[in-house]
């Protein structure tokens, strides 16, 4: 019942989706149909089925889901060993991202069993006993479980993630006391995977101007950055209804940020520091 | 490339700029809760303390200038906690030029309300 | 920014947008959080009654009689007993809010820990009410 971080799975297995229509609000092109099932290999003793959200631009067809039924006893132990397994072993045309396969370049972030997390660093038995994959909720999908993450990235660009001061360059490097450095902690680590934005009601509903957790925490780490010196022109830009008031603190970005950082604090942070200097 | 805007994605992202305001909206929705976490306590216990008496014990509770004083207060921070909080579920959800109707019909008509419970009270607690 | 894949199909088939709430397990974040805003719609129309109930005794012991009679019939009762759970749910999480705006209470287990006290406060406290109001003097 108490969650202590969030690489804990949930373990209600009863209240697994809100109790609203499957395809509610969903566009036409978005309409997920039925897939079709792979048979498990000969021989194989334990067997584990998975349900993965299939697109293919190029057929014309809408997105499907396939069931696929994975070897565990020929597989490694991560979400992303069986997605390898499936694509070497059964479907070569199973398409997502994936580089260091080991939770530090965020890439294959998705959707597991309803929450968003890294396929490399999910363990297979820690997924339910009907194993589902969508790719990161809320985004177009280019194929498969692959999404396209140029807004979200642009969002990026646009809160000036680098360092802005007017101050002549020193000699060597700006000064930073150990303190002040501590202050980065928490926020410098962001791999952004973007699971906590994806994961987050207030952006499914107005990702085009929400920032999204991801973008503000980034926000926080430059503003609590002792060497940026344009704080009050970060804060001009950030103080906007919807860039960043359509935070309510859901903190569904605390709850599945895979590195175990805390979006929602950056941005009380933010907010804070805004009602700071109103008074 | 069959796209339907030819603007950068970072323009799409910047969009018409910050607005450079929100935060009295933010000050002002603390104050009034803060303000209504006496006001409702105070009122729920009165119902309580009060549950099964008739018009008359009423009219004499909220004679009392305490009680009267109360009861405004409440009135005023409710409703504008309230009109507060509706324009952010409808900036939430609506996303048409409706919205702006919207947020403006819900203002009046929280402030509409307010007053009249603010006169009903006053009727009661001045009135012979 | 509906983009097709190449660019070279002549319609431009918009890309589809993968599932959000119609697959994301509900957590004790998101179910708190659209509680309280469910909570604060339902005491907004609680607000409307209580004006009514207002205007009504300012208009006199006959029209009290009529709104009194409503509320202390059946349906009355489960709504008085509803907008009063509503209520508490809605005090005990908004004061959760208060506390996380001075930045307090954000790692995962106090924000657990908040949660279901909230819960069960709000339980607690709709219930004692009811029982010292109907508590025969």
């Amino acid at each position: 019942m108490i969650i202590e971080s969030s690489d804990q799975v949930s373990r209600f297995s009863w209240f697994k989706r809100f109790p609203i229509p499957r395809n509610f609000k969903v566009t036409r092109e978005s309409r997920i149909e039925a897939g079709r099932t792979w048979p498990p290999s000969a021989g194989a003793k334990r067997v584990k089925a998975f349900e993965i959200y299939r697109y293919d631009p190029d057929s014309g067809a809408n997105p499907r889901v396939d069931t696929f039924h994975v070897d565990l006893d020929d597989c490694g132990p991560m979400v992303l060993d069986a997605l390898f397994w499936i694509k070497n072993k059964v479907d070569s045309t199973l398409t997502f991202r994936r580089s260091c396969r080991e939770g530090v370049c965020g890439s294959c972030a998705m959707n597991l069993d309803g929450t968003n997390w890294l396929a490399c660093t999910r363990f297979i038995s820690d997924m339910g006993a009907k194993a589902t994959i969508y790719p990161l909720a809320n985004m177009q999908i280019i194929k498969d479980l692959v999404p396209d993450l140029t807004h979200v990235f642009a969002q990026y660009a646009a809160i000036e993630p680098w360092l802005r001061a007017k101050s002549p360059e020193p000699e060597k490097e700006r000064l930073q006391s150990p303190q002040e450095r501590s202050q980065l902690d928490g926020y410098y680590e962001c791999i952004l995977c973007f699971c906590c934005t994806s994961g987050c009601p207030s952006h499914w509903w107005n990702g085009n101007r929400f920032l999204g957790p991801a973008v503000l925490l980034q926000a926080w780490r430059w503003l609590t950055d002792s060497r940026d010196e344009a704080k009050g022109e970060r804060l001009d830009a950030l103080e906007d209804p919807f860039r960043l008031y359509r935070c309510h603190t859901i903190l569904n970005c605390t709850r599945t940020c895979p590195k175990g950082l805390n979006p929602g604090k950056a941005i009380a942070e933010i907010k804070k520091a805004i009602g700071e200097r109103e008074e | 490339m069959n796209r339907r805007s030819l603007r950068s994605p970072l323009a799409r992202a910047l969009g018409l700029g910050s607005a450079k305001s929100g935060v009295l909206h933010w000050w002002a929705e603390r104050t009034t809760a803060v303000a209504l976490v006496p006001l409702c306590l105070w009122f729920v216990a009165s119902i309580v303390a009060h549950s099964g008496s008739d018009y008359a014990a009423f009219i004499a509770w909220i004679r009392s200038p305490l009680a009267t004083s109360c009861m405004i207060l409440l009135l005023v921070a409710l409703f504008h906690h309230s009109a507060l909080g509706l324009q952010v579920v409808i900036e939430d959800y609506v996303h048409s030029d409706v919205r702006f109707a919207a947020v403006v019909a819900i203002r009046l008509g929280c402030y509409g309300l307010a007053v009249l419970g603010i006169v009903a009270t006053l009727h009661m607690a001045l009135g012979g | 920014m509906n983009r097709t894949d190449n660019g070279n199909s002549a319609s431009a088939r918009p890309r589809p947008l993968s599932p959000n709430i119609q697959i994301y397990r509900p957590q004790l974040t998101s179910v708190l959080s659209i509680a309280n805003r469910i909570t604060g719609l339902i005491l907004s129309l609680g607000a409307v009654g209580l004006v009514i109930w207002l205007s009504a005794a300012a208009a006199g012991p006959r029209a009290y009689g009529v709104v009194q009679s409503v509320i202390g019939s059946w349906a009355g009762q489960i709504v008085l007993f509803g907008c009063t759970f509503a209520f508490f749910l809605h005090l005990c999480g908004g004061i959760r809010h208060l506390v996380w705006d001075t930045v307090h209470g954000f790692e995962l287990r106090s924000i657990y820990i908040s949660g279901w006290t909230v819960v069960f406060c709000s339980v607690a406290l709709a219930v004692t009410a009811w029982v010292i109001a109907g508590w025969p003097q």
